[in-house]
């Protein structure tokens, strides 16, 4: 008994001694022999299931082909996925895959009202956080300025912004009066509040005539049409961009919104490209694609591989989150690539989040970087719809592309302010 | 007045859903005294059915314009698994309402895991086959003919089960069950197919509505708590068990939330529930409910 005893402690005390020289050693034989294990937190139900089901096949698509070419600098890549729901169970979910599963790296998250209480969490518990869709803004009030370990996507409202501008290139002095159909939480409401401090900044007056905010999921929209119908505006800013999205477009055909020459904007329509349908989704509407426009004739090589294999795969178009998601782990891969070369052996967490800051990276939709203060800028797609193309859905016939640079306040400054004070160009 | 027209109409069409879902919430209410808070999955299950089922239709050569009877036959159809949970449910009728309320809510989340594992997580539609009949135009107010449909049925619904139970024998045995069952048992009354019979038809009620609006909107994984909550909220306005308060009560649940998004979009919710408390505390029973002695 006491033999066994001392042989635990002997043991127990090589491990220690181990670990304290742990910073001064390097195994990359036995590093390399272990698999690089990714949590991944995703939706797979509701209105957003559709949402994080596209981004996993993105992270597939980024695992496959990390994999195939030997892995991020010698390991294979495992993944453990977890479902995104609520920001208390999706939380607990972090904690299981960082205590008991013990990844390497947590990845994923649609939800801005999630990743805003995983940030702290995930700063608490040093967990490598990249989050695809997710920021930590209160509304567009920034609440971590300069975090350790979580990445965040770029500022939500970068579509909205990018879509005002358009709305100003496009239509300016063809607009006098404006609706808006947003989704009723900060995101629909900071969109349509973006859109109309751009419009003041340019110069345009317009007259708010109707603004509906509808709750997100909500199926039956005759009312929200017929209201705006009534309130004959000239033009129509919605953020609207899941399931809702497609019934609105179709009541709002059927109700004959769309006679009439009224202008439509709609940043966000992209997460539904496919269910808006050409019977009721106008020409020459302004459609935000985000970070990957799935047609782009002059897109990358990668991206014209990924578009053919997911179509293979699953019959379908893929949407910007499947950018989004391969974008994290690409950053991933590159800061862990970065700061093994750098140290020539296995990095660690700090070395891989110090390659991390600043790493720029080829995505799907095109070239993106991850700033210092850890929020991604993309680039994004948008343009006027067109009729002409071979599906059954409207594709971009004019495509306007900005990185988000242009889109997006610089570290540390106020939303609102950004847009007073920035030199945007149109 | 273009505007008072597109208003109403999408005031009565949205009654017209709601009504397609506390139809069977009340219908089972009067007569088994169970307030079934799956009646929004029986909604969704018909949804998410009838939209295979067009699919099927259409691959297998039917138009597309012959999609409405293929969605009323579906939603019938589904109809069999009302005697299964009816079975279930027996075993808590004479149980505290606690137990009856957690096993329907247990049966919410049991239907959940049903649609996801079939139909998968994300939401359904039928794209513009609802279009396929036109538009109705009368001036510049245009309705999609399918939604004039939708309205239509939701009528011949309420006025046929009124004519079920007022007008013929069953009815009145229904009605003579749901008044006093141990009575309706001593004079020969076989309670227990009559509950089987009524569960059914309250089932039916759900799928047939399900199926019959997804055209307009789409098949997702929260209608049933969506829904039901609504629901609610249109059977304590009308009165919990009766069908004259399920139409009451969904007629002015969807004219006050089309007045309010056209005229303060935020008072959508609260001009509801507004409504509801009001009736509440003047007329506890609902406006068309029997006060509990």
């Amino acid at each position: 008994m006491n033999q066994n005893r001392r042989k635990i402690l002997k043991a127990l005390g090589g491990a220690g001694a181990i670990a304290a020289a742990e910073p001064y050693l390097s195994f990359p034989a036995i590093a390399q022999s272990r698999t690089l294990k990714i949590g991944i937190i995703a939706p797979k139900a509701g209105i957003v299931g559709t949402i994080g089901e596209c981004g996993l096949r993105g992270t597939l698509f980024a695992v496959d082909r990390i994999n195939a070419a030997g892995g991020i600098a010698g390991r294979k890549i495992e993944l453990v996925v977890e479902e995104e729901t609520n920001p208390k169970d999706s939380i607990e979910r972090l904690r299981k895959l960082v205590l008991q599963d013990k990844v390497d790296c947590v990845q994923g998250i649609v939800s801005s009202g999630v990743s805003l209480a995983m940030g702290a969490v995930a700063e608490e518990m040093k967990a490598l956080t990249i989050f695809w869709d997710g920021t930590t803004q209160d509304g567009v009030k920034e609440t971590m300025f300069n975090p350790r370990y979580i990445f965040r996507s770029t500022d939500n409202e970068c579509e909205a912004v990018m879509a005002s501008l358009l709305a100003i290139k496009y239509w300016k002095g063809k607009f006098v009066t404006i609706a808006g159909i947003n989704p009723d939480y900060s995101y629909g409401r900071n969109n349509f509040a973006a859109f109309q401090a751009l419009l003041k900044k340019f110069g345009v007056e317009v007259k708010v005539v109707a603004d509906q905010w509808p709750k997100v999921g909500t199926l039956d929209l005759t009312s929200h049409v017929a209201a705006l119908k009534a309130a004959k505006p000239d033009l129509i800013f919605s953020s609207l961009l899941f399931a809702d999205l497609p019934i609105f477009m179709k009541t709002a055909h059927g109700a004959g919104l769309m006679e009439g020459g009224t202008k439509f904007v709609f940043p966000a329509a992209g997460f539904q490209h496919t269910g808006l349908k050409k019977e009721f989704t106008p020409e020459g509407m302004i459609f935000g694609h985000n970070t990957l426009y799935f047609d782009y004739k002059d897109g990358s090589a990668l991206q014209k591989e990924f578009v053919q294999d997911y179509v293979a795969k699953y019959k379908d178009y893929p949407h910007w989150e499947a950018d989004r998601a391969y974008f994290a782990m690409l950053v991933y891969q590159a800061g862990v690539e970065a700061a093994q070369k750098a140290k020539n052996a296995w990095p660690s967490q700090e070395d891989i989040i110090n390659a991390m800051e600043g790493i720029k990276v080829q995505s799907l939709g095109g070239p993106g970087h991850m700033r210092k203060d850890h929020i991604a800028e993309q680039t994004f797609y948008q343009g006027l719809t067109t009729h002409k193309n071979k599906y059954d859905f409207p594709t971009l016939g004019t495509l306007d592309i900005m990185y988000s640079e242009q889109l997006q306040k610089p570290p540390g400054m106020d939303f609102w302010k950004w847009i007073e004070t920035a030199q945007i160009k149109l | 007045m273009t505007a008072f027209f597109d208003i109403l109409i999408g005031g009565v069409f949205h009654a017209a859903v709601l009504f397609l879902v506390a139809a069977g919430l009340q219908l089972v209410f009067g007569v088994q005294k169970i307030v079934n808070l799956a009646c929004g999955s029986f909604y969704a299950l018909g949804a998410y059915f009838g939209i295979s089922s067009v699919n099927w239709a259409i691959a297998a050569g039917l138009p597309p314009v012959s999609f409405l009877p293929v969605l009323v036959a579906s939603g019938v159809l589904l109809g069999v698994i009302g005697p299964f949970i009816e079975a279930l449910l027996r075993t808590v009728y004479h149980r505290d309402e606690a137990f009856q309320l957690l096993l329907t809510f247990a049966l919410v989340l049991m239907f959940q895991d049903v649609l996801r594992f079939f139909w998968g997580a994300n939401p359904q539609q039928l794209g513009n086959l609802s279009m396929v009949y036109g538009k109705i135009a009368i001036g510049a107010v245009q309705v999609p003919t399918y939604n004039v449909l939708v309205i239509l049925a939701s009528v011949l619904i309420a006025v046929g089960i009124g004519a079920f139970l007022q007008r013929t024998r069953f009815g009145r045995i229904l009605r003579a069950t749901a008044e006093n069952r141990e009575m309706s048992e001593a004079l020969g009354v076989n309670v227990r197919r009559i509950y089987a019979s009524v569960f059914t038809l309250g089932t039916v009620l759900g799928t047939v509505g399900g199926a019959l609006v997804v055209p307009t909107a789409a098949a997702s994984l929260d209608i049933p708590v969506e829904l039901v909550v609504e629901a609610f909220a249109v059977v304590v306005i009308g009165g919990l068990g009766s069908m004259r308060g399920a139409l009451a009560g969904a007629l002015i649940v969807g004219l006050m939330r089309a007045a309010a998004i056209s005229f303060y979009a935020e008072l959508e919710i609260l001009a509801i529930y507004l409504v509801v408390i009001v009736v509440l505390i003047a007329r506890p029973a609902g406006l068309f409910g029997k006060p509990v002695e």
